[in-house]
C-alpha cells in the first residue's frame, strides 16, 4: 500500500517537474499575469494529484491537465472577467512601430500581443492559445475546451482575425517575424 | 476598421500566418518566470481537495484534512432514523445561534508521551447575512482554525460550520474533520466517518494512532481495529449543536489504525 502510493507520488513529482515550465508559459498566455498564471498551473495541478492514479495511469495525461486548466480558466472568467485581465496600463506601446532586432522594442511587441490577446474573449484567447501555442489539432483543442471543432475554428479565426487588427503586431510580422 | 486598414489587409501587410502566430505567442510566453515547480504546495493543496472531494462523493458532512495518513471510511447499512437536524424556532441574535462563539464539546482526552491531548468538536450557527459571516470567519481565525480549514466567506451566509480538531500538548489546534453544510445530514443505522491521523504535533508523521469519527445517534459502541490485531471499543457521545454523535479513540503506542465499525 505504502509502496504504490509512494511510486504514485514519485510518478507526479516528476510528472509535474517536467510539465511546469510549459504549463506556465501556456497559463501565462491565458491570463496575461505572472501571479494569475502560477495559480492557474498550482490549481490544476493540485486537481490532477486527486485524480492521479487515475489519471497517470492514462494514455495521455496531458490531455487531462489541459481539460482541467481550460476548465478552470473559463470558470474564472466567468466570474471576474474584467477585474482578472484587464491591462495594467495604456502607455500606447501597441502603437509603437517596433525596430527589427531590437530587443526593447521585442519587448514592446511581446507587451502588444499580451495586451492584445487579454481582450480577446476567453474563449477565443483558448482558441488561439491552444491552436498556435500548443500545437493542438482542432479536435485536441476541442477536447481541451469541451466544445465542438467547429466552435474551436470559429473561436480560433476570430480571435487570429483580431490580433491581425493591431498594428503594432502586424508591422512585426510584417519586417521578417521572430527569429 | 478603417480604410487604410483595409487596404494594407488587401496589399498582403497584416498577414499574419499561423506561424508568424506561433511565433508571436512563443515570443510572448518567454516572458513568463517559470520558477522551481512547487512540488510540494501542490501536493499539500491536492491532499486538502482530495479530503473535501471525499467529504463530497460520500454524501456525508465530512472533511478531512491532516497529515499524510489521513484516512476515510464510511461504511455501513443504509439505516433509518427519524432523528432531524432541523432546529425548531431558531433564536434570532447571532449570539445564541452560536454564530460568534461556537458550541464546544470534548470528545476524548488522554496522555501521549507525557502531553496532555484533547479532542474537540465545536458547532458554528449559521451567520444570516455577509457581516455575520464576516465576524464568524474572524472567531473561527481567532478560535485556532488553520486558514486552509476555514470555509469560503462567499458561502458561508446560511451555513452550519463544524470542526473536529486536536490540542496536543501546547500545540495549536489541529483540525482533523470538518465540513460546512446547509443541513447537517445525520448519520443513520451503522454508517460511520472517520479519519485517522497520527497523535502528536501537527503534521508530524507518525502512524496513525488516532481515530475520530461520528456516527448515528442510535449507534451505542464503536470499535476502532489497530493493525496489531487488538481493538478498542468506545461509546460515542453526543455534541452540543450536532445531529451526529462523535467519537475518538487512540491505537496502542507501537500500532496503528486498520478500521472502524459501529458493532452496537
Amino acid at each position: 500500500m505504502g509502496d504504490g502510493k509512494q511510486a504514485r507520488n514519485e510518478a507526479f513529482q516528476s510528472f509535474m517537474v517536467g510539465r511546469w515550465p510549459r504549463l506556465m508559459r501556456t497559463a501565462f498566455l491565458l491570463t496575461g499575469e505572472q501571479h494569475a498564471a502560477e495559480d492557474l498551473v498550482q490549481s490544476t495541478l493540485e486537481r490532477v494529484y486527486v485524480s492521479w492514479r487515475r489519471v497517470g495511469a492514462a494514455d495521455d495525461p496531458e490531455a487531462y491537465v489541459r481539460r482541467v486548466m481550460i476548465n478552470l480558466h473559463a470558470r474564472k472568467h466567468r466570474r471576474r472577467l474584467k477585474e482578472f485581465l484587464a491591462p495594467k496600463d495604456d502607455s500606447g506601446l501597441v502603437h509603437e512601430i517596433a525596430d527589427a532586432g531590437d530587443r526593447i522594442a521585442q519587448a514592446d511587441d511581446r507587451g502588444a500581443l499580451l495586451k492584445a490577446l487579454a481582450q480577446l474573449p476567453v474563449r477565443q484567447r483558448e482558441a488561439v492559445v491552444l491552436r498556435y501555442w500548443e500545437d493542438l489539432t482542432e479536435t485536441q483543442a476541442a477536447e481541451a475546451m469541451g466544445c465542438s471543432v467547429g466552435t474551436v475554428k470559429s473561436n480560433a479565426a476570430k480571435g487570429i482575425a483580431k490580433l491581425r487588427a493591431i498594428p503594432g503586431l502586424a508591422e512585426t510580422v510584417t519586417h521578417g517575424g521572430r527569429k | 476598421m478603417s480604410a487604410d486598414r483595409e487596404s494594407h489587409d488587401m496589399n498582403g501587410m497584416t498577414d499574419m500566418t499561423h506561424t508568424d502566430i506561433a511565433l508571436l505567442l512563443a515570443d510572448a510566453a518567454d516572458e513568463a518566470e517559470i520558477g522551481i515547480a512547487p512540488v510540494q504546495a501542490v501536493i499539500r493543496g491536492g491532499r486538502r481537495r482530495r479530503a473535501r472531494r471525499w467529504a463530497v462523493a460520500a454524501a456525508t458532512t465530512l472533511v478531512l484534512a491532516g497529515s499524510t495518513g489521513v484516512t476515510l471510511a464510511v461504511t455501513g447499512l443504509p439505516g433509518h432514523t427519524d432523528r432531524n437536524a432541523a432546529v425548531a424556532a431558531e433564536p434570532s441574535t447571532p449570539e445564541a445561534r452560536h454564530v460568534y462563539v461556537p458550541q464546544v464539546t470534548e470528545v476524548a482526552r488522554g496522555t501521549d508521551h507525557g502531553k496532555s491531548w484533547r479532542v474537540v468538536v465545536s458547532v458554528w450557527g449559521a451567520p444570516r447575512d455577509a457581516s455575520e459571516a464576516a465576524v464568524q470567519l474572524a472567531a473561527m481565525r481567532r478560535y485556532g482554525i488553520e486558514s486552509a480549514a476555514l470555509p469560503d466567506h462567499r458561502h458561508l451566509v446560511g451555513m452550519t460550520s463544524y470542526y473536529s480538531g486536536l490540542y496536543y500538548g501546547d500545540n495549536p489546534l489541529r483540525t482533523i474533520i470538518f465540513n460546512t453544510v446547509k443541513k447537517w445530514e445525520p448519520e443513520t443505522g451503522m454508517s460511520l466517518m472517520s479519519g485517522a491521523l497520527p497523535l502528536g504535533r501537527a503534521n508530524s508523521d507518525g502512524p496513525e494512532r488516532l481515530v475520530v469519527g461520528a456516527v448515528a445517534i442510535t449507534a451505542r459502541q464503536v470499535r476502532c481495529g489497530w493493525k496489531d490485531g487488538t481493538s478498542t471499543v468506545v461509546e460515542p457521545q453526543a455534541v452540543a449543536g450536532s445531529p451526529v454523535e462523535w467519537f475518538a479513540c487512540t491505537a496502542p503506542e507501537g500500532t496503528a489504525y486498520q478500521s472502524a465499525e459501529v458493532i452496537q
